[in-house]
Parts: structure tokens; C-alpha cells; sequence
């Protein structure tokens, strides 16, 4: 027996299943810290909070993975995935780069200096992303679904922020130059031109590796009806569309910028709470330069609750819980448990992923998608050396016992 | 359909995650302010603006 309620009369959908107990304690789990949110910090961050939750559904609804989707285009020769995520870049440069430039004060685009630090560390990412089984976004999403082996990448993902945040003093004397903003070069209209140009021109690259390899597209990504059922049972339970995930990303990270003064991130929230564990531990973290700096600093001394991307990173979680609920795939994905070589993949993964996030300036949430969102150089060279270290990863991968 | 998962180990999890946000909570700088003790900087206006990157990294020309 389970728990699952079988909704048929009220919704006319014979046969659509929920897990109630996982509805209902991620609602619960909603309520209770949106609740707390709103009482301690301010109205803006409960709005964060409910925009993480909902990125955190659309995340799981699209099954909207970036390690999978680079896997697919490798392995497999196929780009729908590829090109979904193209199409988000583009779409939120569209939208992004005018808010940022339109000379509105507070706001702060995903830029980063460009250097030693950024090439290594986004190579490192990409090369955990594959052992690791996910990105930023894709370990929040699936550690929220339920999936014990992320859930292992996660704890790991944790210490190496850490660690990196403790080296990257030195890596950032290593050399290196100052942030390179396209809109500096290009003017606003001409790096979002520039930029989309670059993705028409990966994608043109895409398209080929794919129909080199089958004779034709897949065209996945500009499907706007679910495939399997209705529009509101797909709405609720999923399989989304890829458009569906793209838009509601897309408008989600405009949001975040809107509301927070700063685009989307994930992995800064990593690094505080692996140090605020490491300070309960008697570690001393402001012995580091990197928790002297302000930012950190002031996020290391005050409650996670006004720390924006801990407080979206929250949402996210929960927001992953609901609709895996709502999808009655609840921990699926460990049925059976990382053993041996699997949980080496996620150890080294994770601790890699951290590492890399560190050096690399975030994720492929904060650097790649924040960053294309704000036509800063240094996303691109994230991308390229992330895609690298991805190759890597992918030719690792049945050392480790894991599937290709 | 079997069930994956021990709903008891889930309530204890998130439970464990719950009493650790309000551990942090009830010792920051923005419980007390809330609490009525003034003279106490919060990190709800938190965006360095001087900084390099979005972690709050300095600028590679700043550095010695």
C-alpha cells in the first residue's frame, strides 16, 4: 500500500497519481519557512523564497538538466537539450542586459574577473558535473526529489566551496584581469547582438553534431504541449515542454534581478553554510581572507534567512519536493543505493563541483546563465572551459560504474 | 507500488534542517535587531557593489 491518493472524479484524469505525504509536508515545509521568512526578514525575500520554489518545479517538471543535456549532445549526438538551454541564454540576455544597463540604481550584474582562477575552476566544475551527476542546479533540484546519491554530491559539493573559498586568494594572484562587461565594447544593443550571434553560432555546431550522427533533429525544445497528457495535468505533475522551463527560467531569473538587485545564483549559499558548519566546529573562518571580505563576512555573521541565495536555494528544495510529490517520483532515483565506485563518483564529484564553483565565480546557474544574462565575457569562457572539463568527465564516467 | 522512501526518516531530515536554520536564526545580528537591541548592522542590504564578482571577490588590479 502507499500513501498515493489516485485523483480521479474532482480532475477527470483516471489514474493520475500523487504522493500525498510528500505534497503535504513540502506544502507544510513551504508554509512554515516562507512563514519564518516573512516574520524575521522582509517582504522581498519571501518573494525570493516563492520564486526558488517555482524555479525549483520548473527545474524538476522540465527535467531541465545541464549535465545531461552536454551528455546527450556527446554521447548520444542528440541537441535538444543543448539547445534549450542556448535559447534560455538568449532569451534572458534579451531581457536581462536592458535591466541592467538601463542605469537604475542597485542593480549588479553576474560579472567576474577572467583569469587563472576562472578557467581552472570552471574546468574543474565541468569535470565534477559528470562524477558528480549534476550541476548547481542540478543537485538542489534532485536532492529535493529524493535522490540519496545527490544528496552524497551535495555534503561533498558543501566542502569544496569551502576549501575553494579558503585558496582563492591565491588563485586570484595568479594572473589575471578585470571583469570584461560586453555592453563596455558593444553598447547594450550590441553585446546582446554579439551574444546571441555566439549562441546561433553554437547551436549551428549542435545542430550539425546531431544530424551528422542521425540525418535529422530532434526538436524537442520547441514543443509547447506535453506530450504524454493534458495542459493542466502536464502543468501539475509534468513532463513540461522545454519552452515551458525556458520561460518560466527565464522570467525567474529577470525577477530574482528585479527583486534581489543581483541575477540568479546558487553556490554562494554552499560556501555560507559549509563555513557556518565549519565555525560550529570550532574553525575559526575569519582567519581566511576570503571571510574578511565584506560580503562574506556579513553573510558568515547573519542569519541564512537574509541571505538571498540561501533563502532561493530553500525554495528551490522544496519546491523540487513538491512537484516530484505531484509527479509521484519521490526518490525514484534511489531505489538503489551508490555503492563502491558510484559514491567515490559523487565524493570526488561534489568535492570538485565546489572547488570549481569557488574558483570559477558560481555555477552554471550564477556564471553561465546569470553570467550570459549580463553579457559578461567571463561566462563565456566559463562555458568553454566548462564544456571541456564535461568531456573529461564523460570518458571518466565508466570507471565509475556510471552510465553513459 | 512499493514506496522508496521512510516517511519517518524525511520528517526527521527536514526537522534536523529546520532546527539548524532557527539555531543560526536566533543567534544573527538580524534577531537581535528584530528582538528591539538597536545599534546592530544586519546583511538584509547586503550587495557590496565595490566588489569584482558576484561572491564578493575583489578586483585582480586591487590586489598587491
Amino acid at each position: 500500500m502507499t500513501d498515493s491518493a489516485v485523483l480521479q472524479t474532482g480532475l477527470q484524469q483516471p489514474g493520475w497519481q500523487v504522493d500525498r505525504f510528500i505534497v503535504a509536508t513540502a506544502l507544510a515545509g513551504l508554509a512554515l519557512l516562507g512563514g519564518l521568512i516573512w516574520l524575521e526578514t522582509a517582504p522581498f525575500m519571501v518573494a525570493l523564497f516563492v520564486i526558488g520554489s517555482v524555479l525549483g518545479m520548473a527545474l524538476y517538471h522540465g527535467a531541465f538538466g545541464f549535465t545531461a543535456g552536454w551528455r546527450n549532445l556527446v554521447v548520444k549526438k542528440r541537441g535538444a537539450g543543448m539547445r534549450a538551454q542556448l535559447m534560455l541564454f538568449g532569451l534572458s540576455s534579451l531581457i536581462m542586459v536592458p535591466m541592467l544597463y538601463s542605469g537604475q540604481a542597485g542593480l549588479v550584474g553576474a560579472v567576474a574577473p577572467v583569469g587563472t582562477s576562472l578557467v581552472v575552476g570552471s574546468f574543474i566544475f565541468g569535470l565534477g558535473m559528470q562524477l558528480g551527476g549534476g550541476c548547481g542546479s542540478g543537485t538542489l533540484f534532485t536532492v529535493g526529489a529524493g535522490n540519496i546519491r545527490m544528496v552524497v554530491t551535495l555534503v561533498f559539493f558543501i566542502a569544496g566551496t569551502v576549501l575553494g573559498s579558503i585558496h582563492l586568494p591565491w588563485w586570484l594572484d595568479q594572473p589575471g584581469f578585470d571583469p570584461v562587461p560586453l555592453v563596455n565594447t558593444f553598447g547594450v544593443s550590441g553585446a546582446i547582438i554579439v551574444q546571441l550571434l555566439g549562441l546561433g553560432l553554437i547551436a549551428r555546431w549542435v545542430n550539425r553534431v546531431e544530424r551528422k550522427a542521425h540525418g535529422n533533429l530532434e526538436r524537442g525544445e520547441l514543443l509547447w504541449k506535453g506530450q504524454e497528457h493534458g495542459v493542466f495535468r502536464t502543468l501539475i505533475s509534468g513532463r513540461w515542454p522545454f519552452t515551458w522551463a525556458i520561460l518560466i527560467l527565464a522570467a525567474g531569473n529577470a525577477l530574482t534581478l528585479a527583486l534581489s538587485g543581483a541575477p540568479w545564483s546558487i553556490t554562494f549559499a554552499f560556501n555560507v553554510w559549509g563555513a557556518k558548519a565549519m565555525e560550529v566546529m570550532g574553525v575559526n573562518m575569519s582567519q581566511f581572507e576570503f571571510w574578511t571580505w565584506e560580503y562574506p563576512a556579513m553573510a558568515l555573521k547573519d542569519s541564512m534567512l537574509t541571505n538571498a541565495p540561501s533563502v532561493m536555494n530553500f525554495g528551490l528544495l522544496l519546491g523540487a519536493m513538491l512537484a516530484a510529490g505531484l509527479a509521484n517520483r519521490f526518490n525514484e532515483a534511489s531505489r538503489s543505493r551508490p555503492e563502491g565506485r558510484q559514491f567515490l563518483a559523487s565524493v570526488v564529484g561534489g568535492l570538485l563541483l565546489g572547488y570549481g564553483a569557488r574558483l570559477g565565480f558560481g555555477c552554471n546557474i550564477g556564471a553561465l546563465f546569470s553570467g550570459i544574462a549580463s553579457a559578461s565575457l567571463h561566462a563565456w569562457i566559463w562555458f568553454v572551459c566548462a564544456f571541456s572539463g564535461s568531456l573529461l568527465g564523460i570518458r571518466l564516467r565508466p570507471w565509475f560504474r556510471l552510465p553513459n | 507500488m512499493e514506496r522508496a522512501y521512510s516517511p519517518v526518516r524525511i520528517l526527521v531530515m527536514l526537522g534536523i534542517i529546520l532546527v539548524l536554520i532557527m539555531a543560526d536564526h536566533l543567534s544573527s545580528p538580524t534577531f537581535a535587531f528584530n528582538s528591539g537591541q538597536g545599534n546592530v548592522q544586519t546583511a538584509l542590504s547586503q550587495r557590496d557593489e565595490t566588489a569584482c564578482a558576484p561572491c564578493g571577490a575583489p578586483c585582480p588590479s586591487t590586489r598587491d
